[in-house]
């Protein structure tokens, strides 16, 4: 059985088509991904899930209810900092305890638990205005780990986050579920999503890709990834650096430039000959393996990040 | 019950850590007891002064209460819109009307706090009531109309004021306009005849006198408010209010788009 099952979901806003037709399914217990530009539909489609908010047409199921009848097995953590920073991190867990039904001796020993789980038992009383943007993060996600949460949801919940805190911070995610629990991940980060199990990519209110990482990297036929900063960006160097990427395409970034090919360490020398000669001073060239962003940027011709 | 504790505790916890909120609601009505107790009462006999020290108590003790309903209360709410906490209870299985009386009651009780607070100064202060057990009965009664009116100006204010920082003005202006101009900072006698109507209309103006009434008779409170027709329209805009803002708070702040 499918943990989330979404069939032809539609949403819209007065005349704006949020959503156009989703489909998607994700199993029990897997760690599933969606990726996409501010504005693509992602956040209202993770609301909808989580019943936050209904959608115009399509339906939603949770383990084949529909999703209003399966909040008790739904953990959301929203994009905002959804914590009083008044209260403690205790407090403020046995505040979600306590909704849930949990008496309030059964609630204290549930938190001092989940706060040993999270690895944070030792700031538990501190006020949670006093946390780190990432302690603040785990706290909440601590929020929606109580007994019976099968589906984790999580909007965007590094951003913010330096990279080291992301990665630590998603590495406990995985550490603290239950193997049977589903994660379902928002984000516009390649580097976070390529630690999901399969990826969705969605773009305007469509999912355009999915599949595990490598798999969609293998797919779309993206070679290398070639980085190029020069002293000047320029018409000339853009010119030099298209004529060597696949397909011709080239994606100016705020430093430099980005181009693809199948074999980036031959062509290398040859390039930067080529810049050489019209004048354009290289800075910094690295070859690297494509990211998701990359596999984005073939399908859409527009960056993630550019958009966000 | 235990979604009810829970609200209750949070709302409670948060109006105690909240700079803002105990100096509205406790440190300037105990300002305004301490001026009128000594400043605002200089020209006045000697015997009726601890009753007009006891009137400035209660008007004080009920811009209190109308501070924490009608401002404190919005701006809570508002807070937990802004930062994503109605989103995260809405994807919860919890009930709406649980958060909302849990709420109330941490209002209630945040409320009686500061009264307390406020009554005890204006009692240091010199302040003295002049009544029977029925007297204080009643105006426990008057002052729990205000608490209801108060909190349904609120929830109103929070349903329709979506950032806190407006909630809170909003509050604190409509608490601060309407006690002004229906003599709760002045006499009943000194205002003009058109806001002396206003004032025996709108519910914790109406309260405010009804209590002082019962507690110090007709000279202070300025008038007799104690007629079935005042009593009667003090109730029932009291509880008007409070379920309106009740409905439109549940069917509003929760509903999903």
């Amino acid at each position: 059985m499918n943990a989330i099952r979404v069939e032809n979901l539609t949403k819209r806003y007065g005349a704006n088509e949020v959503l156009k037709g989703v489909n998607l399914k994700v199993d029990e217990g897997e760690f599933y991904a969606l990726m996409g530009p501010n504005g693509s539909g992602k956040t209202t489609l993770a609301s909808i899930i989580a019943s936050v908010r209904v959608p115009t047409s399509g339906s939603v199921d949770i383990y084949g209810r529909k999703s209003w009848e399966a909040k008790e097995w739904i953990g959301y953590v929203p994009q905002e900092n959804f914590s009083s920073p008044k209260l403690t991190g205790r407090e403020n867990l046995v505040y979600f305890a306590r909704l849930l039904g949990y008496s309030g001796s059964q609630a204290e020993s549930l938190v001092n638990e989940m706060l040993g789980r999270i690895g944070m038992s030792a700031d538990a009383d501190k006020r949670v205005g006093k946390y780190s943007g990432g302690m603040r993060k785990r706290l909440e996600v601590a929020t929606a780990l109580f007994p019976g949460v099968r589906i984790l949801i999580l909007d965007e919940p590094t951003t913010g986050l330096d990279p080291s805190a992301r990665r630590k911070f998603l590495g406990l995610v995985e550490e603290v579920k239950d193997k049977q629990t589903t994660i379902f991940l928002i984000t516009h980060l390649g580097s976070d999503a390529e630690l999901a199990s399969r990826v969705g990519l969605i773009d305007n209110g469509k999912i355009i890709a999915e599949g595990e990482p490598e798999a969609l990297k293998r797919l779309h036929g993206l070679g290398d990834v070639i980085t190029v900063e020069t002293a000047v960006k320029s018409d000339k160097v853009a010119d030099v650096l298209r004529n060597f990427s696949d397909e011709k395409r080239l994606l100016e970034t705020e430093a430099g430039y980005r181009i693809y090919c199948k074999h980036g360490d031959k062509v290398l020398p040859e390039l930067v000959r080529n810049l050489d000669q019209i004048g354009g001073k290289v800075t910094r060239i690295e070859v690297a393996k494509p990211s998701l962003e990359d596999v984005f940027f073939k399908l859409t011709e527009k960056t993630v990040t550019e958009v966000s | 019950m235990s979604q009810i504790a829970g609200a209750f505790s949070k709302t409670i916890k948060e109006f105690l850590r909240e700079r803002a909120v105990l100096f509205w609601t406790i440190a300037w009505p105990i300002l305004w007891v301490l001026i009128g107790s000594f400043v605002f009462v200089a020209g006045a006999p000697k015997e009726i002064v601890p009753y007009l020290r006891g009137a400035t108590t209660i008007s004080m003790l009920v811009f209190a209460l109308m501070i924490a309903g009608i401002a404190n209360l919005p701006a809570n709410i508002a807070a937990d819109r802004e930062n994503g906490l109605l989103a995260k209870l809405m994807s919860m299985p919890i009930s709406p009307r649980k958060d909302f009386v849990g709420r109330i009651l941490g209002l209630a009780a945040f409320s009686c706090l500061a009264a307390a607070l406020v009554i005890a100064v204006g009692l240091a202060c010199g302040a003295r009531f002049s009544t029977t057990n029925t007297g204080v009965l009643q105006a426990v009664g008057f002052l729990l109309l205000v608490i209801c009116a108060s909190a349904g100006i609120g929830l109103l204010v929070g349903t329709f004021i979506k950032h806190v920082h407006g909630a809170v003005m909003t509050g604190v202006g409509i608490a601060v306009v309407t006690s002004a101009v229906s003599g709760m900072f002045m006499p009943y006698s000194a205002l003009p005849s058109s806001l002396q109507q206003f004032a025996r209309v709108y519910p914790t103006a109406s309260a405010n006198s009804l209590a002082i009434y019962a507690l110090m008779g007709e000279e202070i409170a300025g008038y007799n408010p104690l007629t079935v027709s005042q009593v009667s329209l003090t109730v029932a805009l009291s509880v008007f209010l409070l379920v309106l803002g009740t409905v439109l708070y549940s069917r509003r702040c929760w509903r999903t788009e």
